[in-house]
């Protein structure tokens, strides 16, 4: 009988003091945002929102997913503000009502990744069409492999786009022939791990693809491709319609929609870095103007980034720079 | 692995085991009785129910917690409550997943219990429900083992975990979500670490349940 | 005298299979009522009935002149006042006091009261030496003792026993005999109902007996008349060991 009186009370204690870290958390607001797994997986966030969260003493509930689940659960309105890389599907999620003052606030880059030996010769393509041309050339012939995000995520999107400036739709690129078009349905992690393991050729958004090399898991992955503004990932700000779900705490969702265009917060975003670079750049269009008007050099390089140049144009860019 | 780098490993441990432990209770108290009752009472239909309970035993615990997604959801029925991406959606989520198992182990071990044992008990002169309740008891090692299965089953999940709490950093993330995100990161180091974790987490529970098991008087 | 337990023409059949075929038997109050035969005679059939574990098929069960379904609630109130002791008996997975108390739990008696009557049947069989084994690590002849104590501890007005001797040496056998006779002394209302195929110990303790053959009774005799002069030849060359059985 003891035992079991023993080992009740170490079960309720067990339990009440887990329960006490997670229930009476000391009060304050809380806003939760859904974004992307590779947003997450950057530290972007882990670095810049303990600044917002102090501030406004605040607690941000990331909550990572693919970038269709993230826009899911806007629209159930079970999160109250996006923090997505989609485009046209951030677009239509505004124009169906259910997100409100949707910004553009910071962007970073997708990169062509592939073998060292680079059998398709993307190293030489004009752009990243190119690129994709030579390898689907390559692919239909057998020559080499290509491995597909195939998850709705923004990369995934991303490749679609570029596919359809080639002239493939969705449907013609999903039935691609599988002896070289691999449709994965994974994360980007987990996606270039199996391109190190074939040898294949991907799409890859470069924070995902530095992490890998610094943890030395990919030796014989390299970026082919990169710079083509084609390959720019634009990141958005999309408020949840409150209207709708009025349990959102709107006023806190806007205050950090303002915090993360100001110039505070696009100036910590710039000071993120990570793999030794700048991962992500800031480029909420207050931000823009403000420094053009102050005239500093980040304006060039920040206006440059707003219209199509060539890579060769950033590469010389980022030489003025140096 | 140094703890506390990143965030704090005792933390998501604790909230495994809160999590964990709560689903086992919920679904034992659930499905412990209900299997007890299946088992001993005679009724028509009792085969069919029998079969689906033992079915749900490959129920996908990603299904489950869709199944909670949408019933907590703001969009859903319950979504008012505010139970989404905290740990009581997910213990909810883990506790449909023990249910079946629970009933369906208890359903073999109570029926397992000899034919004489539970005459003796009728001939003491036990009433139905007494007598139901001491076959329980005969039958104790095995309800330990339901409730071991059901706590293994739950510290292992992390499809529906991740879905209906979210990995919030500080409120939902568990060992598992935990091992997860390390995972997408590359980081396997860490994320074997964790693994080794949960492991000895589940060894010390385990342990303390055989020595109930084990206990000699009752 | 009333009847202490009734078969009134009762039937059971498991299946094809016919254990009870029509029975009317009576059983009177205070007396050793003994129910001889071969195996597969349908004796432990009838046992069951009365304990009113299974209902029969047709016909009805009555305890003092009360039919009695064992479905029902009344059932559950008159099992607590009927002890039933099998050949070979199983313990429940506690220890042999706990064993012995577990009939007093279920009847609501007092902490207290259950303690002091759990110690005075573990002196009165010898099992004090194994108050808290484990019951299921007791020998044939512990057993069997355990399970009368556990069966008799409650004071049942009616006492079944299913040939709870078969298993056992000379020396428990006399011993449970000697429990027996205590028993039926300490209260003139307590009725004992005996399964044996053991003709000497049936002529030993009974007042009455019956004979079953088949699923049915072939003649119901008190002692004297049984052995000495039965009415049935089949009786007759049972009690003079020409049946092989």
């Amino acid at each position: 009988m003891a035992m079991i009186a023993i080992s009740i009370a170490v079960v309720a204690a067990v339990v009440i003091s887990a329960m006490a870290l997670v229930v009476f958390a000391p009060k304050m607001q809380y806003l939760r945002m859904a974004t992307t797994t590779s947003t997450q997986d950057s530290g972007l966030l882990d670095y810049i929102l303990p600044v917002f969260e102090n501030e406004t003493n605040s607690k941000v509930e990331v909550i990572a997913v693919g970038s269709g689940q993230a826009l899911e659960m806007g629209k159930r309105g079970d999160v109250d503000i996006l923090m997505v890389h989609s485009p046209a599907s951030e677009a239509q999620f505004v124009k169906d009502g259910y997100g409100t003052n949707r910004t553009q606030f910071m962007y970073n880059w997708f990169v062509i990744v592939g073998p060292d030996s680079d059998p398709a010769g993307t190293r030489y393509a004009k752009n990243s069409s190119d690129a994709f041309k030579r390898i689907l050339d390559n692919g239909t012939t057998g020559n080499v492999t290509f491995v597909s995000r195939a998850d709705n995520s923004g990369t995934h999107s991303k490749e679609l786009t570029i596919w359809s400036a080639l002239g493939y739709n969705k449907t013609q690129v999903a039935a691609f022939d599988s002896s070289w078009y691999k449709q994965a349905g994974q994360g980007m992690g987990s996606v270039l791990d199996m391109c190190e393991d074939m040898g294949a050729y991907t799409l890859s958004d470069d924070a995902t693809y530095y992490s890998r090399v610094e943890a030395g898991i990919i030796p014989s992955l390299n970026i082919t491709k990169a710079g083509d503004s084609a390959l720019k990932n634009q990141y958005s700000i999309i408020l949840v319609n409150s209207t709708i779900w009025t349990h959102i705490n709107a006023t806190l969702a806007e205050d950090f929609l303002a915090w993360i265009t100001s110039h505070d917060g696009q100036d910590l975003i710039k000071s993120y870095e990570r793999y030794g670079q700048q991962l992500f750049t800031p480029n909420a269009p207050a931000y823009i103007s403000a420094l053009s008007i102050a005239g500093c050099r980040g304006a060039v390089e920040a206006a440059v980034s707003a219209s199509t140049r060539s890579e060769e144009t950033i590469l010389r860019l980022s030489n003025i720079r140096g | 692995m140094v703890l506390g780098i990143e965030y704090d490993v005792v933390q998501v441990t604790l909230l495994s085991l809160y999590v964990a432990g709560a689903a086992t209770i919920l679904g034992c108290l659930i499905g412990i009785p209900l299997g007890s009752l299946i088992g001993l009472k005679e009724f028509g239909g009792k085969g069919t129910l029998k079969t689906i309970t033992y079915t749900m035993y490959g129920f996908p615990p990603v299904v489950s917690g869709l199944f909670i997604y949408y019933l907590f959801s703001r969009s859903g029925p319950f979504g008012s409550l505010g139970v989404l991406f905290t740990p009581t959606a997910m213990i909810l989520a883990e506790t449909l997943l023990v249910i079946p198992l629970a009933a369906g182990i208890t359903i073999t071990e109570v029926s397992e219990v000899d034919r004489s044992i539970k005459d003796t008990i009728r001939a003491l002169g036990a009433s139905r429900r007494i007598s139901n309740l001491t076959v329980m008891r005969e039958a104790w090692v095995g309800l330990i083992m339901a409730a071991m299965i059901g706590f293994g089953r739950c510290i292992a999940e992390v499809g529906a975990a991740y879905m209906v709490g979210g990995n919030i950093q500080g409120e939902t993330r568990t060992l598992t979500t935990a091992i997860m995100l390390e995972t997408r990161m590359g980081k396997f180091d860490y994320a074997i670490g964790l693994g080794l974790v949960l492991i000895a987490v589940a060894l010390a529970v385990f342990f303390f349940m055989r020595l109930l098991q084990e206990k000699e008087h009752l | 005298m009333t009847a202490a337990v009734e078969l009134r023409n009762a039937t059971k059949r498991y299946g094809d299979v016919v254990a009870v075929n029509g029975v009317t038997l009576t059983v009177e109050k205070g007396e050793i009522f003994g129910i001889l035969g071969p195996s597969g005679a349908g004796k432990s059939t009838v046992l069951r009935l009365f304990d009113l574990l299974e209902a029969p098929t047709e016909g009805s069960v009555a305890i003092c002149g009360e039919e009695v379904s064992y479905l029902s609630k009344r059932a559950d109130d008159v099992r607590s006042r009927i002890g039933m002791i099998l050949q070979k008996p199983v313990a429940l997975n506690r220890s042999v006091a706990n064993n012995i108390a577990y009939s007093l739990q279920i009847r609501d008696w007092s902490e207290e009261d259950i303690k002091k009557r759990v110690d005075e049947e573990l002196k009165r069989y010898g099992l004090e030496g194994r108050r808290d084994k484990n019951a299921r690590t007791l020998s044939g002849g512990e057993m069997q003792r355990l399970s009368f104590a556990r069966s008799t501890v409650f004071g049942p007005e009616l006492l079944l026993l299913d040939e709870f001797s078969a298993n056992l040496d000379p020396k428990n056998v006399a011993l449970m005999e000697a429990q027996i006779s205590r028993y039926m002394k300490e209260d003139g209302s307590r009725t004992v109902v005996m399964v044996t195929h053991n003709i000497f110990q049936a002529r030993r303790m009974c007042d009455r007996i019956a004979l079953m053959w088949d699923g049915e009774i072939i003649e119901v005799a008190d002692r004297k008349k049984f052995f000495e002069d039965p009415d049935d030849p089949r009786t007759a060359a049972f009690v003079k060991g020409d049946i092989v059985y």
